[in-house]
């Protein structure tokens, strides 16, 4: 696939060095970004994803799709104030291959120098990091950290967002807000089966932008409005399943996720003074199903001229207590098997993960970096949620990832 | 002769380097000279703004593009460069537009009121364009 795209990135390439001299409007730009990157692990069953809206994992046997991408964005001005921006990403993500890699199509109209609006299809910007998580060559890892952003399928939503700036100090102070509606697509990693997710979004987030340094404060809540389990809702109320096992029929208030809320808190710091670089943050996840998640990650690099070095430390927990689904009376097929995909929906959603990683970013070309790194985690006891894990058996609970590519914009 | 062709193009190298740059306005700009910060939060996108309440279109120019964001942040070009594929591609603001010879940068900022541009102070033409600040 990325082969077949060469001539077409030529193309944008010759289009996109064609400058118009003048402030005239509209004027229009066309401009990309992208990723070509090896991944692979040193497991034979555990399947590495770099987030959950994957369909593809890695192993051993190296692939491409884990970290590679392609953007394009158009751009245009139709007067001073007012713009239009879309943004669409080839990568590997389940459900609808252009619905659901559309990322950005909004207006943006800036009502005042310090006063901006944006309507339409907008990135979901929860973290430092969320809304240009797949700009590669924005940020020096290979990656976002995967303790804190893997967990996050959420890319974008349709709606507003308004930000308003102040000049503080030497710095800007700005507050931005939005809302909307999101809707997401996964893929069940047992049955390969795409889910659909509805959720209704808002939130608000403080940035302070100061030479070099960024603080941020964010909150943001989504609200399930879809029921992605409802297949199985379904089989656990039968009449007849409640008739002969009724403690299963007992648990639906564990499985299901329509009408409850997940409310993101973060908090982060970025710092790059030119010479040394670090970044963390942290952020608590209230989780439906009392499955709250903790996450936090640091990193800390030195750039030597066109050499970016850096170590990355992640950690991620959640707090879900196991459950125990009880043996049905009349061990037949039917609700064993009911049994056991009740517990896989109950007590399979357990993470439990600390990496570290180091890494190097070569600015080797104008716009192109060369990037490598190496990655060990280790996953604890039934905390593998954001692995492919092998269907029977067990598998390693501490394994490498290491990867290679380029990053480049055009 | 290879010799003197490298020696050559070290001279023009380092006095490149040793460049005093000046950022220029239109003439109709009734601006006061701008401050570094002022020219910094132009150029990086933070601001739409002239001093003056027109919208500002800022020019890069390619050849001293390096040496103007280095002069003007402290930072290698390449962290400029991160630091736009951020604002860009998040849908924040628009890159300045990026010319390729100094000629057009001082005719495309002689015919727009807004334009701000950057040229190498010796080039400067006092009819055609107005200094807001020179950068050393």
């Amino acid at each position: 696939m990325k082969k077949k795209r060469l001539p077409l990135l030529f193309l944008l390439l010759c289009v996109t060095s064609q400058v118009h001299a003048d402030d005239s409007y509209p004027n229009w730009s066309l401009k990309g970004f992208g990723t070509l990157a090896f991944t692979g692990t040193d497991s034979k069953n555990l399947g590495f994803y770099r987030d959950t809206s994957q369909t593809q994992d890695v192993t051993q046997a190296w692939g491409i799709s884990t970290d590679s991408s392609l953007g394009i964005q158009i751009d245009a001005s139709i007067s001073p104030t007012l713009h239009a921006t879309a943004q669409w990403i080839a990568r590997d993500h389940s459900g609808n291959f252009f619905e659901q890699n559309l990322e950005w199509a909004f207006l943006r109209w800036l009502i005042d120098d310090d006063l901006t609006l944006r309507i339409g299809r907008l990135g979901v910007d929860v973290f430092l990091l969320s809304d240009y998580r797949n700009v590669g060559y924005a940020y020096p890892w290979m990656r976002p950290p995967h303790e804190f952003y893997a967990y996050l399928g959420l890319y974008h939503f349709d709606g507003m967002d308004v930000t308003k700036k102040w000049n503080v100090g030497d710095g800007t102070l700005s507050l931005k807000s939005f809302a909307g509606y999101s809707h997401n697509q996964y893929q069940d990693k047992v049955t390969a089966h795409t889910i659909d997710f509805d959720f209704a979004i808002a939130g608000a987030n403080v940035l302070y932008e100061s030479g070099d340094w960024r603080f941020r404060a964010s909150y943001g809540i989504a609200h399930n409005l879809s029921e992605p389990t409802k297949q199985l809702l379904n089989a656990m109320n039968d009449p007849l399943v409640k008739a002969f096992y009724p403690q299963i029929s007992q648990l639906t208030s564990k499985v299901g996720f329509q009408n409850t809320d997940n409310h993101f808190y973060s908090l982060g710091v970025a710092y790059d003074d030119g010479v040394w670089l670090a970044q963390t943050e942290a952020s608590y996840i209230i989780f439906a199903h009392d499955a709250d998640i903790a996450s936090g990650y640091l990193s800390v690099g030195r750039h030597f001229d066109k050499f970016t070095f850096y170590s990355l430390l992640g950690i991620t927990k959640n707090f879900y207590k196991n459950v125990n689904v009880p043996q049905p009376a009349f061990p037949v097929p039917a609700l064993l098997q009911l049994q056991q995909t009740v517990d896989s929906a109950i007590n399979q959603i357990g993470m439990d993960e600390k990496s570290v990683s180091l890494g190097v970013r070569w600015d080797f070309y104008s716009n192109m970096a060369f990037k490598t790194q190496w990655t060990h985690y280790w996953l604890g006891d039934n905390g593998k949620y954001l692995w492919m894990k092998p269907a029977f058996g067990a598998s390693s609970d501490s394994v490498n990832v290491w990867s290679v590519g380029i990053d480049f914009t055009f | 002769m290879k010799k003197l062709i490298l020696i050559t193009l070290l001279v023009l190298c380092c006095a490149n380097l040793r460049a005093e740059i000046a950022v220029i306005c239109n003439l109709e700009n009734d601006s006061k000279q701008m401050t570094k910060q002022e020219v910094e939060e132009i150029f990086m996108g933070r601001s739409h703004l002239l001093p003056n309440g027109d919208f500002a279109l800022p020019l890069d120019y390619l050849d001293l593009r390096p040496e103007f964001y280095n002069k003007l942040t402290n930072r290698p070009i390449e962290q400029i460069d991160a630091y736009w594929a951020r604002i860009i591609f998040s849908g924040q603001a628009s890159p300045p537009m990026k010319l390729q010879d100094e000629q057009t940068v001082i005719k495309t900022v002689s015919k727009n009121n807004g334009a701000v541009g950057y040229i190498d102070s010796k080039n400067v033409d006092k009819k055609l364009v107005r200094v807001l600040l020179l950068l050393k």
